[in-house]
């Protein structure tokens, strides 16, 4: 019995010398503790500081222009009005942007997961020679400045005349999500069991087949996360959508963003209004699909 | 990464099933057509311009060398640009990955409203940085901001935020680690909980410190996380554009011109098109050197103590 409290003493003292550590009395559940409290509040006041900015855009966008502009400033509006919602369309026609916006973005979406899937199938499941190749492409294309693309993007699609058109901003788009969308679906693919291949694949089905009816299917939830993921970041894109579109024929919400900064001095309401508008599609992701999100961004980024 | 890279194929071997590569290049082409069309030659197309004299204004185009790099380097615009990302860098992702691990440390376990917590965590990364910087700009505003109205009331002195050349500085990177910070708190939630959990029970039976045991327990095993947590952030500060371009538009007087505003600037608002490639392929080389100190430095050390 004294040997082994003995021996157990000897190797805690080890551990405690090797960590450095003071010697105290191991602390079992006491109910509130002061560590609980202070885990408690930065849980509390994190969540405070996330919200806290957003949440005086949605009240800004609910002010009248008075209650906008009064000093000091009221937390709370006097009164709350839709006002601003109405002239963002009435006055700026950010329906016009709005569209573009849900055009570009669904059409990109749509185009990535057709282009991906199959090539994210032959990159995990062929032989492919070079692929090692291709792959360091990929993560290389991840890391290059939107701005590098986007200037020699604005002399290509100027010379063949299509500058301000929603095609340009498609195509853009599409190119430049590719390779983080190929690069998720690849992970999704490698963790399938082959069996299921192999044997429709016995079964005489076509490659064809056997991504669409089989391996689609099975990857479902990574299709989606990487439809989310692809449909936020093309949603959210200024600088592309900047360089490349001119005119109200293809500018979307971002740029319209900046442009109630200069064209119109700047109307707060108006644009906290355009800027809560903006966020919505995030939020309704955010709500129904953060287990598809998290699990792209976070495998994403760990496979990355 | 390297599991990726691998080719699949190799699992084939010896099946008389083993797919062709021809028919893989197949059903890999449309999206490598489109890539290497709208994606890797207009890249490296810029590359090559950065050579160039390329101005929107005048058709010819002729050869530099590097003039263009050495142009930029001289500017003193530039070297104000070089300044500010370098601060800005440095400061948004030690304070991002500080703050990140620290919170996600502290709040991981079986706290009340975690969940919930998780979910509003996703909303600042996943908004747009331009919304962001638009809100934040109105949150900065000098006269009718929030802030300022809220230092006013507890009497302390208001702050030039976007008006002053080094609190704009600061006003950029408070945005920035307003929408960046969570998605570490979240990546680093997902790491905590993927540990194995004997050592840290061993370590709080045997009595020690909860800072002993994130330091010298938790802190080693989240390394790898830590290193893609970096990398990621690295990458990105070197990209950072949208909510600069809608709180500052890189003012006032160049004191938050990013290196990608800056190429912006010198794109479209100057028309010199092999000026600004040069200056985003610097940006580019930016984050490739500090990634490889990242992975350099520690394999250096270990190095180094191996030879003394």
């Amino acid at each position: 019995m004294g040997g082994k409290e003995d021996a157990e003493e000897f190797m805690t003292d080890i551990a405690q010398h090797r960590m450095g550590m003071r010697r105290r009395r191991p602390k079992l559940r006491e109910g509130v503790t002061a560590g609980l409290v202070i885990r408690y509040l930065v849980l509390i006041g994190t969540v405070l500081l996330t919200i806290f900015p957003l949440a005086w855009l949605v009240l800004t966008s609910l002010r009248n222009s008075a209650d906008i502009f009064a000093v000091p400033v009221r937390i709370l509006p006097a009164s709350i009005t839709f006002g601003q919602y109405i002239a963002v369309f009435s006055q700026y026609g950010l329906d016009g942007y709005l569209w573009n916006t849900i055009i570009v973005s669904f059409a990109t979406v749509v185009l990535v997961i057709l282009l991906a899937v199959p090539c994210a199938y032959s990159m995990a499941r062929f032989r492919l020679p070079g692929a090692k190749v291709i792959v360091s492409i990929l993560l290389i294309m991840r890391m290059i400045p939107v701005v590098a693309l986007a200037i020699p993007l604005f002399a290509v699609f100027a010379a063949i005349g299509l500058l301000d058109t929603l095609t340009a901003l498609v195509l853009a788009h599409t190119a430049s999500k590719l390779p983080v969308a190929i690069w998720l679906l690849m992970g999704f693919i490698q963790d399938l069991p082959k069996e299921i291949e192999e044997s429709a694949q016995m079964d005489g089905a076509s490659t064809l087949r056997i991504i669409v009816q089989i391996v689609s299917p099975l990857i479902a939830p990574g299709i989606g996360a990487t439809a989310v993921i692809t449909f936020l970041f093309t949603w959210n894109d200024l600088l592309l959508a900047l360089t490349l579109s001119s005119s109200e024929a293809a500018q979307t919400l971002p740029v319209g963003l900046t442009n109630f900064v200069s064209q119109f001095g700047i109307d707060w309401g108006a644009m906290s209004a355009a800027g809560v508008l903006m966020v919505i599609p995030t939020l309704i992701f955010v709500w129904f699909a953060q287990g598809l999100l998290v699990k792209g961004l976070v495998s994403g980024a760990v496979r990355g | 990464m390297t599991a990726a890279a691998q080719p699949a194929g190799r699992r084939w071997r010896g099946s008389p099933l083993a797919p062709s590569w021809q028919k893989g290049y197949l059903f890999a082409s449309p999206a490598l057509i489109v890539m290497i069309a709208i994606l890797i030659y207009p890249l490296i197309y810029s590359f090559v311009m950065s050579f160039y004299r390329w101005d929107l204004s005048s058709p010819s185009q002729y050869f530099v060398g590097l003039s263009n790099y050495r142009d930029t380097f001289n500017s003193l615009g530039f070297k104000q640009t070089l300044r500010v990302q370098l601060i800005f860098s440095a400061v948004t992702i030690v304070v991002e990955v500080a703050a990140g691990m620290g919170v996600a440390v502290l709040v991981n376990g079986r706290l009340r409203g975690l969940k919930l917590a998780r979910t509003l965590l996703l909303v600042p990364p996943m908004i747009a940085p331009a919304v962001v910087g638009l809100n934040f700009r109105w949150l900065f505003n000098g006269q009718y901001g929030l802030v300022n109205g809220i230092l006013r009331f507890l009497g302390l002195p208001e702050a030039p935020w976007l008006s002053d050349p080094d609190w704009a500085l600061a006003s950029v990177m408070i945005a920035d680690i307003w929408q960046n910070t969570p998605l570490l708190v979240l990546l680093f939630l997902a790491g905590l909980q993927s540990l194995p959990q004997e050592p840290i029970e061993a370590a709080q039976v045997d009595g020690a410190s909860s800072w002993g045991i994130f330091w010298h327990i938790t802190l080693p095993l989240m390394r790898p996380i830590l290193m893609i947590a970096l990398m990621l952030r690295i990458i990105d500060t070197f990209r950072t554009f949208d909510v600069v371009w809608l709180m500052t538009q890189g003012g006032p007087g160049g004191a938050t011109s990013l290196i990608t505003v800056n190429a912006y600037q010198s794109a479209f608002q100057s028309a010199s098109f092999g000026h600004a490639s040069a200056v985003s392929y610097v940006a580019l080389a930016m984050s490739l050197l500090f990634l490889a100190l990242l992975y350099g430095a520690p394999w250096a050390a270990r190095k180094m103590r191996r030879n003394s």
